[in-house]
């Protein structure tokens, strides 16, 4: 699987494979090299020595820059939320083609992001249901959540709060099946205004450390609760 | 088990020595305390007697007993009683006669002391019960007396005069207070306790029922021992109570017969009562006990009617004899077994039932055979012991049932537990075998779809590849529906029951690339529509299969440039849904494709209720599936 994804990479004229290794023990000893330098990471999750998550968070701490994406396997939402919320800022389907592989990484890097009806709506009710709880008192004000809006800094300095109506309709629309441009003719915008919004989200999602990331995994109900 | 041991123990001859001590203390006790101050008997009297118009006088001793001196008849007397006093006193005197009457005047010196009762009225009310003391004042006493004393006396009444104490208030009031105790205060005393303990005992008869067993007429069994107890105490009520009644609810010899009819009723209560305290009810020989005991009963009216109304007071000497033998026999039985390892209640009643029946022995001989009069009877304190025993044996029983319903409340308490933990198991196998079941259902499920889905599109790939007529087009599509089949099939898991915007949003996601591929532009006109309850899980996988088939086919037959895909709510309220796929594709014969590939889009929508309707001509083919 990782040589057909090399191999992918290699094959676009427009990109540079820049490594690829197997271990999450040997990712972090190549992004801990300074001499090494990366702008898209592609990490599956299932490493023979832990989660792609901890490269992922890895790469997102040494490298700001770093555009994380994650390889899931179809009908896996809940890993590529926990992978959105570790940093990553796309994901690439594990059967996709050669060639829609490079189209992924270079749509990514002109500021796209993916995201799948399913995966809006499982974020949309999520973010309603906190919101619900939160008027109600039920969810604690120093929580740290990118839905509640307790507009914090983070590690990583970005500013975090609440999604605007137009991201969360923005949301509802992929939710519904809506393309991007249907979006944008619907709400007379552009389709780089739409995208951005997704992107937005996506760094509106993300939990950079990894006590946060484990809270919101666990708060969301995608990581059972337990230790 | 073994019964107990046969031989006497050491603590069957302590309990029987202990309690005869007890009893024959108390009765030492007081007979010490009759011991007499220094006072004045008068012993004889000169004496008038009417009886049947024949006036005789006579000098006699006291006491003066009636009965014993006019056997069977009725009558009146006067004594005249002279006594001295060498040295007027200035201390109040008294006068004191243990028994007096029936009814009666004491005259002093011609001054009227006390009257009771009309001297007139044979078998009116009777004065001869209580003790009688009489204050004298110093004033009327010479120094040679005369006491007239004028009573009338009814058959079988212990009418006469006992003998007379004179002397100084303080000493006579004593003898009279110690007797009034024990006679008349003490009478009441066991005629209350005995009316308490026979009620008490008739309730507990009445109350204590035993539901688990059942007599020969089917009814619940109530314990005679109560029974037998409650007849024998309210009869002694009966028959004590006489002692103190002057006045009879009954006229006398009416009355006489009651009370003694109620003591032999008393007498062969008490012996069933010991008979089901030893558990002999069964015996055979009880049979006979109880026979006899029924004659005794039934010759009592008649030896009591003998005694008091025709005169032959022998009769009822003979009937109280015969009771008290019986109860000799009866008690050389019970104390035999007593001594042979019975239990401790059976050595109590024994106890009780040796002195009841050596007292009344004591007592016949005293009243029926000896001179005594103006005593008491001693039976009517020692029956007392038998309420003790009655009381005993409630206590006892209640202690048991204590224990036995703590027992069975700590047998039940753990048997509930055991249940519980049974019915906890229990649960945990029905939760079990329901998730079993729901994993069952859900692999069915699973396969099914595999079947349906990818299986028959792989089996499609391999017939067309052996058949050799398809293209690698052809064989290539097959295999890409095969794939988005999967998906689409594990996609359903995760998709809200009801929600077709989700449903279509997500097939969109899944073939959209497969349209842009086919160079086929897309539509997305669907509305926000509510989810329908009624679509479940199935349904929506079914729904899913359905628009799939529409729309592979429009992939693989319709060379479309452009493809549609609508939905609108319907019906009144909007909870309804209709979904379109329109195709600007070359169309098709729907009779011919119904035939082919889209009949089992007919029979998914008629399984589930929804409306399938198919329209197509060149240029135009609309699939829609109503959902009402």
């Amino acid at each position: 699987m990782r040589e057909f994804f090399a191999a992918s990479v290699s094959r676009c004229s427009e990109l540079l494979l820049a490594g690829s290794v197997g271990t999450v023990a040997a990712a972090k000893a190549w992004l801990d090299d300074d001499d090494n330098t990366v702008d898209v990471l592609l990490a599956d999750l299932g490493l023979p020595d832990g989660s792609g998550l901890e490269v992922i968070r890895h790469a997102v701490a040494l490298h700001p820059r770093c555009e994380p994406l994650v390889i899931s396997m179809f009908g896996d939402e809940d890993n590529v939320l926990a992978s959105i919320e570790a940093g990553a800022l796309g994901y690439i389907h594990k059967d996709s083609a050669p060639e829609d592989i490079a189209q992924t990484i270079l749509a990514m890097r002109a500021g796209e992001s993916p995201i799948s009806p399913m995966i809006a709506r499982r974020v949309l009710s999520k973010y309603r249901s906190d919101q619900a709880s939160k008027e109600q008192g039920l969810v604690e004000k120093t929580s740290p959540s990118p839905f509640n809006g307790s507009a914090q800094n983070d590690g990583a300095g970005a500013p975090r709060g609440l999604l605007s109506p137009r991201e969360q309709e923005v949301l509802a629309f992929i939710a519904r099946g809506f393309s991007y441009s249907e979006i944008a003719r619907l709400q007379d915008v552009s389709v780089h205004t739409v995208q951005s919004h997704i992107k937005n989200l996506y760094a509106k999602l993300s939990v950079h450390s990894k006590s946060e990331a484990v809270f919101e995994a666990t708060r969301m109900g995608l990581l059972p609760r337990h230790g | 088990m073994a019964p107990p041991a046969a031989r006497p123990s050491m603590n069957v001859w302590c309990d029987l020595v202990q309690g005869l001590v007890w009893a024959f203390g108390l009765v030492f006790a007081c007979l010490a305390m009759q011991a007499r101050a220094a006072t004045q008997e008068l012993r004889e009297a000169q004496a008038t007697v009417a009886v049947q118009g024949l006036t005789t006088r006579q000098t006699v001793s006291l006491p003066y007993h009636w009965d014993q001196q006019h056997r069977g008849q009725s009558g009146s007397a006067t004594f005249d009683l002279t006594f001295q006093t060498k040295a007027l006193p200035t201390v109040s005197y008294g006068l004191y006669v243990p028994r007096l009457g029936n009814a009666y005047e004491i005259w002093l010196n011609g001054a009227l002391l006390q009257r009771n009762g009309d001297l007139q009225r044979f078998n009116g009310p009777d004065y001869a019960k209580e003790p009688h003391y009489i204050a004298i004042s110093p004033g009327l006493l010479r120094p040679d007396n005369l006491l007239h004393v004028r009573i009338r006396a009814d058959v079988g009444r212990r009418g006469g005069l006992a003998l007379v104490t004179l002397g100084p208030e303080e000493e006579v009031q004593a003898l009279f207070r110690h007797e009034y105790l024990w006679r008349t205060a003490g009478s009441s005393a066991v005629v209350i306790l005995s009316l308490l303990v026979g009620l008490g005992a008739l309730a507990l008869w009445a109350t204590q029922v035993d539901p688990s067993v059942s007599g020969r007429r089917k009814r619940p069994r109530r314990d005679r021992l109560y029974l037998f107890a409650g007849v024998a105490e309210l009869c002694w009520t009966v028959s004590v109570s006489d002692a103190i009644i002057e006045s009879p609810p009954l006229p006398w010899p009416w009355w006489g017969m009651v009370v003694i009819t109620a003591a032999i009723v008393w007498v062969c209560s008490m012996t069933l009562f010991c008979v089901e305290v030893a558990n002999w009810s069964r015996l055979p020989a009880v049979k006979w006990l109880r026979r006899w005991l029924a004659f005794l009963l039934a010759i009592s009216g008649a030896a009591s009617f003998g005694a008091l109304v025709a005169g032959y007071p022998v009769m009822l000497t003979i009937l109280y004899a015969t009771s008290g033998l019986t109860s000799l026999v009866f008690v050389a039985l019970f104390m035999h077994k007593a001594v042979r390892g019975a239990s401790r209640l059976h050595r109590w009643v024994a106890v009780a039932l040796l002195l009841n029946t050596l007292v009344g022995l004591r007592d016949i001989y005293a009243f029926r055979i000896g001179p005594a009069y103006g005593e008491n009877t001693w039976l009517r304190y020692s029956s007392v012991l038998f309420g003790l025993a009655l009381a005993y044996i409630v206590i006892l029983r209640f202690r048991t049932a204590s224990r036995q319903v703590r027992e069975l409340m700590a047998n039940m308490a753990a048997q509930v537990s055991q249940k519980e933990h049974a019915l906890q198991q229990s649960y945990q196998r029905v939760e079990q075998l329901a998730r079993e079941q729901e994993r069952v259902s859900e692999r069915t499920r699973v396969l099914r779809d595999m079947h349906d889905g990818v299986g028959s599109h792989i089996s499609t790939a391999i017939h067309q590849l052996q058949s050799g007529r398809a293209s690698r087009e052809e064989v290539l599509h097959t295999l890409r529906d095969s794939l988005d089949q999967l998906k689409l099939s594990i996609d359903a898991m995760h998709l809200p029951p009801g929600d077709i915007n989700a449903l279509l949003a997500n097939i969109r996601y899944r073939l959209e690339p497969r349209f842009l591929a086919c160079g086929i532009t897309l539509q997305w006109d669907v509305d926000l529509l509510e989810p329908i309850a009624r679509v479940d899980a199935h349904a929506m996988r079914q729904l899913q299969f359905m628009l799939f088939e529409a729309l592979s086919n429009v992939l693989q037959h319709a060379q479309a440039s452009s493809l549609s895909m609508a939905a609108h709510p319907v019906g009144l309220l909007g909870l309804g849904a209709r979904v379109k796929i329109i195709d600007n594709g070359r169309g098709y014969d729907v009779a011919q494709a119904r035939r082919n590939g889209l009949l089992s889009m007919q029979q998914r929508a008629t399984a589930l209720g929804m409306v399938l309707r198919l329209d197509s001509a060149p240029g135009r083919t609309v699939v829609e599936i109503t959902i009402d």
